[in-house]
């Protein structure tokens, strides 16, 4: 229904820009230029050629995915007066995901309502609504009030103090896709105070009611997990059979997670600001502030149970997730029910963020960092590695605490001149390779030898250096771009990719994705060592 | 009788030495492009041709008033992917200048001068043109760089890139805000904006809002050029990403979205003028557009070459200039400067092959400022690239001129705002 309304409300507002377009200033325009549309449709597919031999069983054709996706953006000019104005902007989207239309393997891999919740913009009721806020200006207020999505970073390839929307996970990579297509909007209120103080200063303060959990990759897609652990026993050993622990977690985190409600409020605040230095430095900074709550939550206390494998009642985290795997294996005909328990919590936790950019002209290019110094980040426990010999992903789980960590950002962006490639006359390029080289970090600190992860588990630290070049050819309708990641544990990622837009409408990207991992549990991208894709984007915007 | 005979020359030379610091502090302004039998040539000359249009096949018999780079495309038009092309030729007319422009350059040209380095001695100071009767490249080049345009202005700026080998072509646009922050002459405060006011030291800054294509619109641009000879700053609001990011100057040579111009081209020459060596070149008498209308410049699909220039003789003042940095993209510049105005009629460049790679021609109208005063102001304008057979031809819009333009426009701050 929901997806009818929106197809409807689409179709009309297709109808009415064809039927009434006036293009000013190079735009859609109508209302006497008081509504601006804009908006594009785009096909996303993934394929991967290199599946492990456990994976091929749960794919018949190598597709990860097949999205359409459309999206339409509205400005509507409601009131201009003076410094006063009023804007109403919405950016409304539909998708569909369509690999377990084609691909029965694929199809099996998941539950039906799980199926649902990850074809379309079904997992909240208000996922087609990507942000509809009222957007006002007085004097040197600013106040945005409905769904948004806030960006808060220098850098690019990783978060640390951009953190207010949780991340849609299931169908894109952190570092190899921008964050923007990602993020999740959460209903808040948002208000800018420009001051008149020296350095352009603007306060910034959030406030949201609204709680959105970060959204992993699924069980029985491509990009997630299995449906593990598999069936060895009975009628269905060897079969596909969906809802294996992950998807039982990610289950409960979803039942779990908070409502809309002013319990649930998240602040987060930020000073900003342009300054100048001594030496003819001008430097961009900002001062944040956030509390909320973690979009991954911990167990919740008194429901933990006994942290033993032998643990099977099924009114305990440890007992479900132990009977809902022995039930597996053993080809039991009816998985365990959660029942009404409520076996997870979100708790709070606060990070206090400082960024910075700034050109540099010995360097002759722009330095950019960010830090982000978070204070009791929830955990969830577990023995140590010499007490518990299970690896990671099926430790159980003791208890809840925190720790503190810290993550740190640096960028440095150079373009760089090809005299060669700029003297190719038939490439048509400006010879100007933008160029970025970063360095990511993240130290947790205190005992982390009781933390419980499935990635990283007893790495205190993280250190990831990225390289990014894009230079462009047949004036600027051709861009090659090239990505590297790598992890001080030896893992990483590499895309190469080709960007072609050739006239005002259509956008094709094509590309190839490359995982390498010494240790899969290091990190979700390491978890990809064996998934590689090749991938193309063709697109329509207006 | 023979007494008298001495005394005379004596009386001469102390005569012509009392006259002498007054004829060196005496400034002619305005500076017509044509004057006494040299205009009557002219008009002599419009009386067969203005009104005139002049297409492939006659304009051989304008050669001698074309430069070669227009020359060429006029002959062979299927470069730059036309049928044909064709321009009008108008009537000369000199510049109506501003009141404000005439006392400031009364004012302030007396005492112009440039350091060891060619730097405007008390830049920032002063206002009007500094070096009405030019003896230097340099000199020329801050005579252009002190045209304010109106002091502030507010224009849509529409543009296609065209390749005109495929006849593929890529729509842009922008909104763009201006403001000189000194050598004004037109607008109150002269010469310039309070100190108090411009802690920053800025010389000059645009902002500019694009709205296409549709992927592109609401990104926004910030430059501040500062009266030191430090690098400009250039903050840039990606609204795909959302994020203001600063640009290195070094991008400054790239080309701004697969047009043929880079980031150094706008306006002819929008970086400080240190940056590059001059010399003049003595004049040029060619047909430049110079009061154009921009409702009469037309093109076919794939064409990268405006047809419809209203073009009209003007004796320019020529200039070579050389980038200081060995590896510019240019090789060398050649600049054709309007002797009235000293705006950039047109400029060829050279890449590093020394092959002639690109012209701007730029077109210019006379528009009422909001203060009554009349103000040249860029039209029409392409911009094409000979070896690789691409243009970019653009319109302006103009929205206002000589506007009181709020300073909080020209901070990282309003980048986002008002951005979707």
């Amino acid at each position: 229904m929901k997806k009818s309304a929106f197809l409807a409300g689409l179709m009309a507002a297709v109808v009415l820009v064809a039927c009434l377009p006036r293009v000013a200033a190079g735009q859609i325009m109508l209302f006497d230029n008081k509504l601006r549309v804009k908006g594009s449709v785009y096909e996303f597919g993934t394929y991967m050629p290199k599946l492990a031999k456990e994976d091929e069983q749960y794919t018949n054709n190598d597709w990860g995915l097949m999205r359409t996706k459309g999206t339409l953006e509205l400005l509507y000019n409601a009131y201009e007066q003076g410094d006063t104005s009023i804007n109403l902007f919405g950016f409304y989207q539909w998708w569909h995901e369509s690999v377990p239309d084609f691909d029965a393997a694929a199809h099996r891999s998941m539950t039906s309502r799980d199926r649902h919740h990850y074809q379309g913009p079904y997992e909240r009721a208000d996922d087609w609504i990507n942000e509809t806020y009222i957007d006002a200006y007085t004097g040197p207020w600013n106040i945005r009030v409905g769904k948004q999505i806030v960006f808060w970073s220098e850098v690019e390839m990783v978060r640390t103090i951009d953190r207010i929307n949780p991340l849609d996970l299931r169908y894109t990579t952190p570092g190899i896709d921008p964050f923007d297509e990602m993020k999740l909007g959460l209903w808040m209120v948002r208000g800018f105070y420009t001051t008149d103080l020296p350095g352009q200063i603007v306060f910034e303060g959030i406030w949201t009611p609204d709680f959105q959990r970060v959204r992993t990759p699924m069980e029985g897609t491509l990009l997630g997990s299995n449906p593990a652990p598999p069936i060895v026993m009975g009628k269905q050993a060897g079969k596909i059979v969906p809802f294996g622990q992950n998807a039982a977690v990610d289950d409960m985190f979803r039942r779990d997670a908070p409502r809309i409600s002013l319990h649930n409020t998240t602040f987060a605040f930020r000073t900003k600001g342009t300054s100048d230095l001594p030496g003819n430095y001008t430097l961009d900074w900002s001062l944040s502030w956030y509390h909320g709550m973690n979009t991954t939550p911990v167990a919740r206390h008194g429901k933990v149970g006994y942290p033993s494998t032998l643990n099977l009642n099924t009114d305990t985290l440890n007992g479900y997730l132990n009977n809902l795997a022995i039930s597996r294996v053993f080809g039991g005909q009816n998985l365990p029910s959660l029942n009404h328990n409520s076996f997870w919590t979100y708790k709070y936790f606060d990070a206090l963020g400082v960024s910075g950019q700034s050109f540099i002209p010995w360097l002759k290019g722009v330095l950019r960092g960010e830090v982000s110094y978070e204070m009791g980040v929830p955990e969830n426990t577990a023995f140590t590695k010499e007490i518990d010999k299970n690896p990671s992903y099926s430790k159980v789980i003791t208890g809840t605490t925190e720790r503190n960590q810290v993550n740190v950002g640096i960028t440095f962006d150079r373009p760089l001149r090809w005299e060669w490639l700029q003297n190719q006359t038939w490439m048509a390029s400006s010879g100007i390779i933008d160029t970025t080289l970063g360095w990511y970090a993240q130290r947790r600190q205190g005992n982390i030898t009781h933390i419980r992860r499935t990635f990283g588990y007893y790495e205190r630290s993280q250190s990831n250096w990225t390289l990014t070049m894009r230079a462009n050819m047949w004036h600027s309708e051709l861009f090659p771009v090239v990505r590297f990641l790598y992890n001080a544990q030896n893992w990483g990622y590499a895309v190469a990719a080709l960007r072609y837009q050739p006239g005002k409408h259509m956008r094709y990207e094509v590309g190839y994705t490359y995982f390498f991992a010494h240790n899969p549990w290091d990190a979700p991208e390491a978890y990809c060592e064996n998934k590689d894709f090749a991938y193309f984007r063709i697109g329509y915007e207006f | 009788m023979k007494k008298n005979a001495a005394l005379l020359p004596y009386l001469i030379i102390v005569a012509l030495c009392c006259s002498l610091p007054c004829r060196a502090a005496e400034v002619i302004f305005p500076t017509p492009s044509y004057a006494g039998t040299e205009l009557a040539k002219v008009k002599e000359w419009e009386k067969t041709w203005a009104g005139k249009k002049v297409t492939t096949e006659n304009v051989d018999q304008v050669k001698d008033f074309l430069h070669e780079a227009v020359y060429k495309a006029m002959k062979d038009p299927t470069i730059f992917g036309a049928k044909s092309l064709w321009f009008d030729i108008v009537a000369y007319r000199p510049y109506e200048l501003s009141k404000g422009l005439m006392e400031a350059t009364k004012k302030y040209a007396p005492e112009s001068k440039l350091d060891a380095k060619e730097s405007l001695v008390n830049y920032g100071n002063v206002a009007g043109y500094p070096f009405p009767q030019p003896r230097t490249g340099a000199e020329m080049a801050w005579n252009f760089d002190s045209n304010n345009r109106g002091d502030s202005s507010y224009l849509f700026h529409g543009g296609t890139v065209v390749d005109c080998r495929t006849g593929h072509e890529r729509e842009a646009g922008h909104l763009r805000w201006e403001l000189s922050w000194v050598g004004r002459y037109d607008v109150q405060p002269i010469p310039k904006i309070p100190e108090s006011e411009n802690t920053r030291g800025m010389a000059r800054s645009f902002f500019q809002r694009h709205t296409a294509p549709p992927d592109f619109a609401d990104t926004t641009m910030l430059e501040i050029r500062y009266l030191d000879n430090r690098e400009e700053d250039l903050w840039v609001y990606t609204a795909m990403f959302r994020r203001v990011r600063r640009y290195a100057t070094s991008q400054r040579t790239d080309t701004i979205d697969g047009t043929d111009m880079i980031y150094d081209d706008q306006e002819g020459w929008y970086t400080h003028p240190t940056r590059n060596t001059y010399v003049a070149k003595g004049r040029a008498d060619l047909l430049v557009g110079r009061h154009q209308d921009p409702k009469n410049v037309q093109r076919e699909h794939g064409q990268g070459f405006w047809n419809g220039f209203q073009r009209e003789r003007v004796n320019n003042w020529v200039v070579e200039v050389v980038n200081k940095d060995p590896s510019y993209i240019y090789s060398k510049q050649i600049w054709y400067l309007d002797p009235e105005t000293w705006q950039m009629n047109f400029k060829v460049m050279y890449n590093r092959q020394g092959e002639l790679w690109k012209m701007y021609e730029l077109t210019y109208n006379e528009v009422t400022s909001v203060g009554g005063f009349k103000v040249s102001i860029p039209s029409s304008e392409h911009i094409v690239d000979f070896i690789r057979r691409h243009g970019s031809p653009g319109n302006r819009e103009i929205k206002g001129v000589g506007l009181d333009i709020s300073h909080k426009q020209f901070t990282t701050k309003a980048l986002q705002e008002h951005t979707y």
